[in-house]
């Protein structure tokens, strides 16, 4: 069966969010991709070096690094087309901050945008700032939009990239964009599995816990200064910690016997949701964080574990091996009107509630027993299966602008982090180094 | 089957009245600041165990504007990552820092294992092996485990630790429910065989800790495991 559209071309200029999908096979027509949705053509005519390379060592001069990061972020924005300047006459280099009259063919040929820029240490001196200029030329007003002017050492280089990256977005959506966003996952050295975080695009990856035991499954808090994730107290009991990045302090918010995994804070930050066994199986819990109340979610034979908020904070989905294998069931945050949503296969597994509201992405086993991701519409009128292949794929986040999932993968042997888009383009590895990388949430955006 | 989905302009509203706090906070940025981590340390620094209370975690109340300040024509400089000199333009993300840990305590938990290790060897206990998806114990786990409680009866000073472990099928969090209940699974039959339960423990490492790290169904059938530890320390 082909994937087929129809656009209601009313509608969508009336409500914005219009799409049709033929439900069907593996076929993906996802949001991120909806008809009615038509990318920015966007020329970068370049970013020119004004001296200086990334590292005393380094052969990549400035310019060129922001003008590859700045490339590789408009792309992945999905919100512009990166139109390549090769052949459009564009003049690239020694361009003020006024619009250069090679714009103009590039214009006649479907850019809308332009962007240019400079960038580099001007002074010889090895320590100096990194300057970074950068224009926005749009060809629908037949002006330039503006500019921006960072300076910083050599290691936020990337970041001035990043940071342009989303100010386009900004302009263009009215979103933030996710160019700065960070992924908080959980990295294998020696035997013990610790946090780390690194950018959105894999890079600059930190340590932060150092236990020498398990830390796993964090989640950040919708302001990003926290993660909430199970640690193991002495290798035999299981705490749920809080740690604020910015100062590497760490608190107990939940100890107790038993299993106690999974935590997920609502999207107000008012509540954590989480699984615990300290009264016998694994149970869902929702505890106040202002005043440590807490309330039990669930009550039967089974286990239910993995919360994941819908944007509302009106609702969880989780996943429960109740009704034999586990399965994804969504709940009313005061644990009313449970429902069962997946039915197709007897394996579907730690939800997670896109910011956006409309998918859940979730890990589902597949007639030939493959661990792979679906995604399923929250009335589960829709399902569609996201990924293929080879190795088990864990861990489903989306990320804030509701696009992109990070997962997990064994695709290639070790378990490393990968990105999709929500319409089962642009797989990305994105992790190449260690020995297992797994558990990856992607921040909220800023 | 055709099927059309629309998204009422009020949830679209909701969603995004919703999202707008989180789309506006602060950025995080990592920029492993040593200094202020060792001037943290000085301090006594903060503890790795658990405290009564804990800091708002919520929205409300906190500043809502944007880090991003759009295009301009006369753009104002920004300086990134913290530190350095500028006017209005200034940008102060905010760093990452390790979290500081029990000093030693990852040479510790090293060492008790090792001990863990030995102590378990010369009792000479025996692990039960599970089936794919599954937490019945195997006639063959029923032999292993009548081994262990004679062991568990005649050393009743020993309190014993059972691991449930699972392969790397399947999903980390699922596997932490079905690891432990292999390992309840194994304490109830060592109960059934006259073993005193305040001598039992039980904790699920799921796949997190595999005996073996191959793909293929020899690894997957050692990791599918009941394991028995002579508990060190704490």
């Amino acid at each position: 069966m082909t994937l087929r559209t129809l656009v209601i071309a009313g509608f969508c200029a009336l409500v914005g969010l219009v799409w049709i999908i033929e439900s069907g096979a593996a076929d993906v027509f996802l949001e991120a991709a909806r008809p009615d949705f038509q990318k920015i053509p966007l020329a970068i005519a370049g970013i020119e070096n004004l001296g200086g390379t990334e590292s005393p060592e380094g052969r990549v001069k400035l310019g060129s690094r922001i003008e590859e990061v700045l490339k590789t972020d408009v792309r992945r924005s999905l919100v512009f087309a990166l139109v390549d300047v090769n052949g459009l006459g564009i003049k690239a280099g020694q361009l003020g901050a006024e619009p250069d009259p090679s714009f103009k063919h590039a214009v006649e040929n479907g850019v809308s945008v332009v962007v240019w820029g400079r960038a580099g240490i001007k002074s010889g001196n090895k320590d100096s700032d990194v300057n970074m200029d950068g224009y926005v030329y749009d060809a629908g007003n037949n002006e330039v939009v503006g500019g921006k002017r960072y300076v910083g050492s050599t290691s936020v280089v990337r970041l001035m990239a990043h940071r342009f990256a989303d100010e386009l977005v900004f302009r263009y959506t009215g979103e933030p964009g996710i160019a700065r966003t960070k992924i908080a996952y959980v990295s294998e050295l020696g035997s013990a599995r610790e946090l780390f975080i690194m950018d959105y695009d894999g890079y600059d990856p930190r340590q932060l816990t150092a236990d020498g035991f398990l830390n796993l499954m964090p989640r950040w808090s919708p302001d990003r200064r926290f993660l909430v994730f199970t640690t193991y107290r002495n290798r035999n009991t299981q705490d749920i910690d809080l740690l604020e990045l910015a100062t590497g302090k760490r608190w107990t918010l939940v100890s107790q016997g038993g299993l106690n995994i999974t935590p997920a804070l609502s999207p107000d930050g008012n509540f954590l949701a989480y699984s615990s066994s300290s009264e016998g199986n694994a149970e869902l819990y929702r505890m106040d964080t202002h005043t440590k109340a807490v309330q039990r979610l669930t009550t039967n034979a089974g286990g239910d574990l993995s919360p994941s908020w819908a944007p509302s904070g009106r609702e969880l989905a989780f996943t429960s091996d109740r009704s034999g294998g586990p399965q994804v069931f969504l709940i009313s945050a005061d644990g009313s009107n449970v429902r069962r949503l997946t039915f197709e296969g007897d394996y579907n597994a730690a939800p997670a509630w896109s910011p956006r509201g409309n998918w859940i992405a979730y890990v589902c086993r597949t007639p030939r027993k493959e661990y792979k991701l679906c995604l399923i519409t929250p009335d589960g009128q829709k399902r569609v299966q996201l990924t293929t292949g080879p190795g088990v794929d864990d861990s489903p986040s989306w990320s804030p602008d509701g696009r992109h999932i990070v997962f997990s993968s064994t695709a290639d042997g070790k378990s490393h982090i990968y990105m999709i888009n929500t319409d089962g383009k642009d797989l990305e590895r994105i992790t190449f180094t260690g020995t297992h990388n797994s558990a990856p949430t992607w921040s909220p955006a800023s | 089957m055709k099927t059309l989905v629309v998204t009422p302009l009020p949830v679209i509203l909701g969603v995004l009245l919703l999202l707008s706090p989180a789309c506006s906070r602060k950025a995080v940025q990592s920029g492993g600041d040593t200094r202020a981590l060792q001037e943290e340390m000085a301090r006594g620094g903060a503890k790795g165990g658990a405290s009564s209370s804990f800091p708002d975690t919520s929205l409300s109340g906190k500043d809502e504007t944007s880090s991003l300040r759009g295009f301009d024509r006369n753009p104002l400089e920004e300086r990134l990552g913290g530190g350095g000199h500028s006017g209005n333009g200034t940008v102060t993300p905010g760093n990452t820092l390790m979290a500081k840990s029990d000093p030693g305590g990852a040479a510790r938990q090293l060492a008790e294992i090792r001990a863990e290790q030995t102590a378990s060897a010369a009792a000479g206990l025996r692990d039960v092996f599970f089936t794919y998806d599954s937490f019945s114990i195997t006639d063959e786990g029923r032999h292993a485990l009548a081994n262990d409680a004679e062991w568990i009866k005649s050393n009743p000073q020993a309190q014993l630790k059972i691991e449930g472990h699972c392969d790397e099928r399947g999903t980390s969090a699922y596997n932490l429910v079905l690891g432990e209940k292999r390992a309840k699974a194994v304490r109830n039959y060592l109960v059934e065989l006259g073993v005193v339960p305040q001598h039992l423990s039980v904790v699920s490492y799921g796949k997190e800790r595999p005996f073996c790290t191959e793909h293929g169904e020899h690894c997957y059938s050692m990791n599918r495991r009941g394991h028995l530890v002579v508990k060190v320390g704490k």
